[in-house]
């Protein structure tokens, strides 16, 4: 099928997020974006169908069907898309149907009708997702009371050419057109930039997205509203699918401490119940400090309730919590970056819910990061909307544009360009007299850039001189007085970073400080402004131009002329 | 974007201080003071960027 494309002046659009364990969807309204709930009220749809008796469920009630119905239940297979079988890693496929080899690309064998002689189908990856976003796209439909034409979707910053255009064609054949896929982490910043009150401003931003089976930490420049990914780094280990793992052996043990001998997880049925309800578990760990646990007929016919409290549970999953940090940590380090040069950590995907993890994440930044999590911030989104919103409000910004118009404005030519390795500034003076570097504009800016900033002038006026430099940062560390009794101080810092923040005050008091530094660096220009009154301001702007030449503009503020100068290239 | 406001003041000019047009240009940006990345394209900045690559305008022209 060939993909459609409604004139623009026709399109419903909404955002579509399609994760290997959950989908959603989104529109905007007034400007505002919103996940829909679909027809159950979900608004974290499963990404799973389940086929019985020929009639197709999908989302929660597909779920469900892991317990009754598994080998006609397909489940975990976003991330196979595009993919040779080869490369795939069917680990989540175990109690649900097996992908299989068909030509290289991955299949589902599952019985999709009704009658006893059918024979089972073999459905394509393609297929199944085909299937699946067409249940998105008509719950969708239902909600708006039009018919969705169009879609942006995310995708991981991982997602292969093959793979993204396989998910175009596969929405293609659901009848849906894709505006655009737009990376995941970068829907997510959109999804906090987008809202009234927030103020754009030059920072970096770390998205961590932590998911079911995957989680997936972003870098990100976030300069005058436009993103740069600096670095991106990918786990399979440590992600939502292995906290669930921790809780179902937990109850398992619990379970075999009241019934010897008998383990729920060697029978595929006990051990699916046992998954649903330690997940359900796991979520309400996120809000209570206890959660209850309780499946009927268990194993061999035998109920069991149990519960267990928020310390147990960060305790037997301390393992996990602390891959999620050490991958955080590993994907700075990666943007040649420190904790203290991020200005934001926001929390993605459903594992954000997790207080435990925000609280980790936390105690690795410095105080001035803002860690955007439920559980650390009152007026955080909620983790798992962030990347449907961003998608739905990239779909409202560009649904009225030709689609040639889309391709012209995401291809490489628009989207490649220089970005600034040092910041550029002005040099003010502190009271010791000292020259201290004034960014205007930050490294990792993409070209071209405008910026301005107002700075005072000396208190008793006159002649002023506005020094533009390059500058840089560095992380100076101020190592703490040797103790008398000569020990290493090294040694102890090393220590209490290992551990917990329970650390008693004066140890405290004895860390190394770190802090971000600027230095300058080379002169670029400087600018004379003669006459400046007492207790006046000076404006300076800095306009980096494509071709990498500068122009200086600088006056005092509310005075005529100024002076103006261009670097050439 | 917003403009931002420092607390520290600027030094004065020093005495003899002399530039042509009060301007005296001394360094640039070379090739090696930038890398090419790629901005992600998303959000109204950044079509508002497209928007002045595609029809070779500046932040000025734009913002008339
Ligand atoms: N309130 C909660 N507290 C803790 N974990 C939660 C909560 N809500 C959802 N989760 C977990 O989040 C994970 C799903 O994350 P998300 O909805 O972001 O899926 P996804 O992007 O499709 O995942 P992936 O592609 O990594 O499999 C599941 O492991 C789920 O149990
Ligand atoms: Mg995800």
């Amino acid at each position: 099928m060939s993909a459609p494309k409604p004139a623009p002046g026709d399109r419903t659009v909404i955002g579509i997020t399609f994760g290997n364990s959950n989908s959603s969807i989104a529109c905007t309204n007034d400007d505002k974006a919103e996940v829909i709930a679909n027809e159950d009220g979900d608004r974290q749809i499963p990404t799973i169908l389940s086929y019985v008796d020929g009639e197709e469920y999908y989302g929660q009630q597909a779920k469900n069907f892991l317990v009754r119905n598994p080998k006609n239940t397909v489940a975990y297979f976003r991330d196979f898309l595009g993919k040779d079988f080869k490369s795939i890693d069917p680990t989540h496929n175990h109690a649900s149907a097996h992908p299989e080899d068909a030509n290289d690309t991955v299949a589902f064998t599952l019985k999709d009708k009704a009658g006893e002689d059918d024979a089972p189908s073999t459905l394509s990856v393609a297929e199944i997702s085909t299937r699946y976003l067409r249940r998105l796209v008509t719950s969708a439909s239902e909600y708006l009371g039009k018919k969705v034409t169009s879609a942006v979707i995310t995708v991981p910053t991982n997602f292969t050419d093959k793979q993204k255009a396989a998910l175009i064609a596969a929405a293609a054949d659901a009848n849906l057109e894709v505006l655009q896929l737009v990376s995941e982490p970068v829907a997510a910043v959109l999804a906090y930039d987008a809202r009234p009150e927030a103020e754009i401003k030059d920072k970096i931003v770390v998205v961590a997205d932590l998911g079911g089976t995957r989680s997936d930490v972003a870098v990100v420049a976030s300069r005058g509203g436009m993103y740069t990914i600096l670095a991106t780094a990918h786990d399979y280990e440590f992600a939502g699918a292995a906290l669930d793992k921790i809780l179902v052996d937990h109850f398992a043990k619990e379970f075999m401490k009241r019934n010897a001998g008998v383990d729920p997880r060697e029978n595929a049925r006990s051990l699916a119940k046992l998954k649903l309800e330690s997940e359900s578990a796991k979520k309400a760990l996120s809000i209570g400090a206890n959660a209850s646990f309780s499946v009927e007929s268990m194993a061999e016919g035998i109920d069991f309730a149990s519960t267990i409290n928020r310390l147990r549970y960060e305790t037997i999953g301390r393992t996990v919590f602390e891959g999620f940090t050490r991958l955080v940590e590993s994907v700075i380090k990666k943007a040649g970056l420190d904790v203290l040069d991020v200005d934001e950590v926001i929390l993605s995907g459903g594992t954000s819910h997790t207080p435990r993890i925000a609280a980790n994440l936390k105690a690795i930044f410095p105080g001035s990061t803002t860690i955007l999590a439920p559980s650390t911030s009152a007026t955080a989104i909620n983790p798992s909307e962030l990347q449907a919103r961003g998608a739905a409000l990239q779909a409202s910004l560009i649904q009225e544009y030709e689609s040639e118009d889309i391709d012209q404005s995401t291809h490489a030519a628009v989207t490649t360009v220089p970005h600034i390795t040092n910041a550029i500034g002005a040099v003010s003076v502190s009271e010791s007299g000292e020259e201290v570097f004034v960014p205007i504009v930050p490294p990792e800016t993409a070209v071209p850039a405008r910026r301005t900033v107002i700075v005072p002038a000396p208190k008793n006026g006159g002649d002023v001189l506005v020094k533009i430099v390059e500058g840089n940062t560095h992380i100076k560390v101020t190592k703490p007085e040797p103790k008398a009794n000569g020990d290493s101080k090294a040694a102890k810092v090393e220590d209490a970073g290992d551990s917990d923040s329970d650390f008693s005050d004066d140890e405290e008091e004895e860390e190394e400080k770190r802090e971000k530094v600027w230095k300058i660096g080379a002169t670029l220009a400087e600018a004379g402004i003669r006459g400046v009154k007492a207790g006046s301001k000076v404006e300076v702007s800095i306009n980096v131009n494509a071709d990498l030449s500068v122009t200086v503009t600088t006056r005092e503020v509310g005075a005529k002329g100024g002076v103006r100068g261009t670097l050439s290239a | 974007m917003a403009t931002v406001t420092v607390s520290l003041p600027l030094p004065s000019l020093p005495e003899g201080w002399l530039a042509e047009k009060d301007f005296k240009p001394i360094g640039k940006i070379t090739k090696d003071g930038a890398i090419a990345r790629t901005i992600e394209p998303i959000g109204p900045h950044f079509l508002a960027h497209a928007r002045r690559a595609r029809h070779k305008r500046t932040f000025s022209e734009d913002d008339r």
